[in-house]
């Protein structure tokens, strides 16, 4: 309790972070901050290519189907695999000065939540041109599954940016594991198409409700299953749970394995 | 924790790792578990200390004694593996000055980036900023990206930000070489008034002069323990009178190192050759040995100001000599003669030398101030004729825990 009170009092650190990673991280690109929205649009094309033309399926409005899934997906692979080298991209400072380590992948977690955010506006746009409106019940729900994402997000990065700090190769690894991650749950596709036997393991995936959810709100246009919401909502606390945990135990030898 | 305390460290332990060769990837850790050979090094040994509220400690020992760690462990940046370490109240450390400078941006920005590191919040921030300018002396620059800075003025705002946190306990390691000789001063004066607001304070450094002056406490941390713990003005001497027999040993072990070196047969001639230039005479009598011999050995280096010291010169008789005179000369390093005398000044009776033998000055009190020094040593004959003059014939140290200034230390007293 304590901890996150002191986690609390460094709050103006966490924003100067977030504040430096989001205006950081395109310097000196042509470009700049467009590639925010740039880079899931050229990847919606991508997949949209390969899973509609190529591969036809017979879900309605398929590239709007993939969006509203990838952009929440990005979040979460961008949370584990960029949120990974978090710790140990600042080891100057870590190994120098005391502040509680947590603030890290909280503000690298809150920057990319910032991004995604910003990616909305980019799917509202596309919902409401293409997809002929908005269900204003169901959007009511959307910000409670943006919370138990971030959750979910920020307790991914705490585990790897720990790990990753006794294990350098994790960083690597984990662009392998999040691809791999991607294709065991239902972005590309939907779970209806996954056979039987095989869904409560996809259930096991605490991305599933998660993405499921999002379709639900923006695609569907109805009330996520409430099923959804509470599975969603414990597998992200059990996965917070872990990180927080590990990342406890782990951060203690953070000044002398950097 | 005791009440009155802000600082209390019960029989830490922590001990390094030295990998011979480390690998961090899995791979390695995986693979060559058994190469990940290292070995334990206890940097603290059951270490334990209070602080109260409001004092000032200073924490001395020599490199990779201890201290820097415990200074480590108190900031949290690491944890002991065994014992208890507990602070009360907010902590700001001038370990690292301006850690989260950004030098694309401007020093106004940095400073609420570099004291939001603190745990200072927007607000907070906002009541010191005045405070934080001010104290830099940095107004002017504030808005120029810090990548404009002079070192000097970066340190200058990162000294001003960290101090300027209204920490209860203030932690330092060596820092306060900040800037120029005003700004200096003007630390130093903001320590004192910080202190004397009832912030408690720990210092690491190697001056002991500012440690004496802002400190209530020394701790000499020595290979992982306390070693003493007292008023600095005793605890710094006894410290300074211990670093000197230290470099005392060391300056031993070089000069056996030489002496070995010179067993092989060419170096034998250049340095006779050397020697030669350093010596003239008609040779008639020849020194065999100079040395100078103090509280600890026949052949000491290192000497303390004031110490007792006795200069031997032993020598060789190939003809008589009449009307022998001896002579000895003290040089710094740097050229100055600072003492110089022979028999024939102090009016000695005359005298043959016939036979080898040996003369002894004593110096009941060797009042050179710290520095290096060479002695010069004479045989003189009638008529001023040289026998051996020998240049350089043996070099010494001379440290002190004083830093009165000059060349040697007059006897004096103050009445006040």
């Amino acid at each position: 309790m304590k901890h996150l009170r002191e986690i609390y009092d460094y709050r103006q650190m966490i924003f100067s972070l977030v504040r430096k990673e989001l205006r950081g991280r395109y310097k000196g690109s042509a470009l700049g901050f467009l590639w925010t929205f740039i880079n899931p649009l050229l990847q919606l094309c991508v997949y949209t290519f390969v899973f509609s033309i190529v591969m036809p399926n017979n879900i309605d409005k398929f590239y709007l189907y993939l969006f509203v899934g990838l952009i929440p997906w990005l979040f979460f692979s961008g949370s584990l695999t960029g949120g990974a080298a978090s710790i140990i991209n600042q080891k100057d400072m870590v190994k120098k000065i005391y502040f509680p380590r947590e603030v890290m992948p909280i503000a690298y977690v809150t920057s990319n939540f910032v991004n995604m955010l910003l990616c909305f506006i980019v799917i509202f746009a596309v919902v409401i041109v293409t997809g002929g409106g908005i269900n204003p019940i169901a959007i009511c729900y959307l910000p409670v599954i943006m919370v138990v994402e971030y959750i979910m997000c920020l307790g991914g990065a705490m585990l790897t940016s720990a790990l990753t700090v006794y294990f350098r190769d994790l960083e690597y690894i984990l662009g392998i594991v999040t691809m791999a991650w991607m294709y065991f749950t239902p972005v590309v596709y939907s779970i209806d198409m996954v056979p039987e036997n095989l869904r409560p393991f996809m259930n096991l995936n605490p991305m599933t409700p998660v993405i499921v959810a999002y379709r639900d709100v923006l695609y569907s246009k109805q009330v996520p299953h409430i099923r959804t919401l509470t599975s969603g909502f414990v597998l992200g606390c059990i996965v917070l749970i872990v990180g927080c945990v590990v990342f406890q135990k782990l951060q203690r030898g953070f000044a002398e394995e950097l | 924790m005791k009440p009155g305390n802000a600082i209390e460290v019960k029989n830490v332990k922590k001990k390094f790792k030295v990998y011979f060769d480390k690998g961090s990837q899995l791979k390695e850790r995986i693979l060559f578990r058994n190469r990940n050979r290292y070995e334990e090094r206890w940097v603290l040994d059951d270490v334990s200390f209070e602080v109260k509220q409001g004092e000032a400690i200073g924490l001395i020992g020599h490199n990779g004694c201890g201290k820097s760690t415990t200074l480590k462990l108190l900031t949290r940046i690491m944890y002991p593996d065994s014992g208890s370490i507990e602070l009360k109240g907010r902590v700001s450390s001038l370990i690292e000055l301006g850690a989260g400078f950004h030098p694309d941006m401007s020093g106004r920005e940095n400073i609420y980036t570099n004291a939001s590191i603190f745990g200072l919040t927007k607000k907070e921030i906002d009541e010191r900023l005045d405070d934080i300018i001010e104290f830099s002396e940095m107004e002017p620059f504030l808005d120029n990206p810090v990548r404009t800075y002079s070192s000097g003025m970066y340190m200058r705002l990162a000294f001003s930000v960290a101090i300027n946190v209204n920490a209860d306990i203030l932690l330092i390691d060596e820092i306060l070489a900040v800037g120029d000789v005003n700004f200096q001063a003007k630390c130093f004066n903001k320590l004192r008034e910080i202190k004397a607001q009832g912030t408690t304070i720990v210092i690491v450094s190697h001056s002991m002069g500012q440690i004496e002056q802002i400190c209530d406490r020394s701790i000499w941390i020595h290979e992982g323990k306390i070693k003493a713990e007292g008023n600095p003005r005793e605890i710094d001497k006894d410290y300074l009178d211990f670093m000197g027999q230290k470099r005392q040993e060391i300056a031993e072990q070089s000069q056996k190192k030489d002496e070995a070196k010179t067993m092989v047969a060419e170096e034998i001639e250049t340095r006779a050759e050397a020697e030669e230039k350093k010596r003239w005479g008609n040779g008639r009598a020849r020194f065999r040995e100079v040395c100078m011999s103090g509280k600890q050995s026949d052949r000491q280096r290192v000497f303390a100001t004031e110490e007792s010291v006795k200069i031997r010169m032993n020598y060789k008789v190939k003809q008589k000599v009449q009307d022998a005179v001896f002579g000895i000369g003290i040089f710094r390093d740097d050229g100055v003669q600072c003492y110089g005398t022979n028999t024939r000044i102090e009016q000695f009776k005359r005298f043959d030398l016939d036979k080898d033998g040996e003369v002894v000055v004593n110096i009941e009190k060797l009042s050179l101030l710290p520095g290096k020094y060479t002695l010069d040593v004479a045989i003189e004959s009638d008529m001023a004729t040289p026998v051996d003059y020998f240049r350089q014939a043996y070099s010494f140290e001379v440290y002190s825990s004083l830093t009165d200034v000059g060349v040697f230390r007059m006897e004096h007293q103050w009445e006040v």
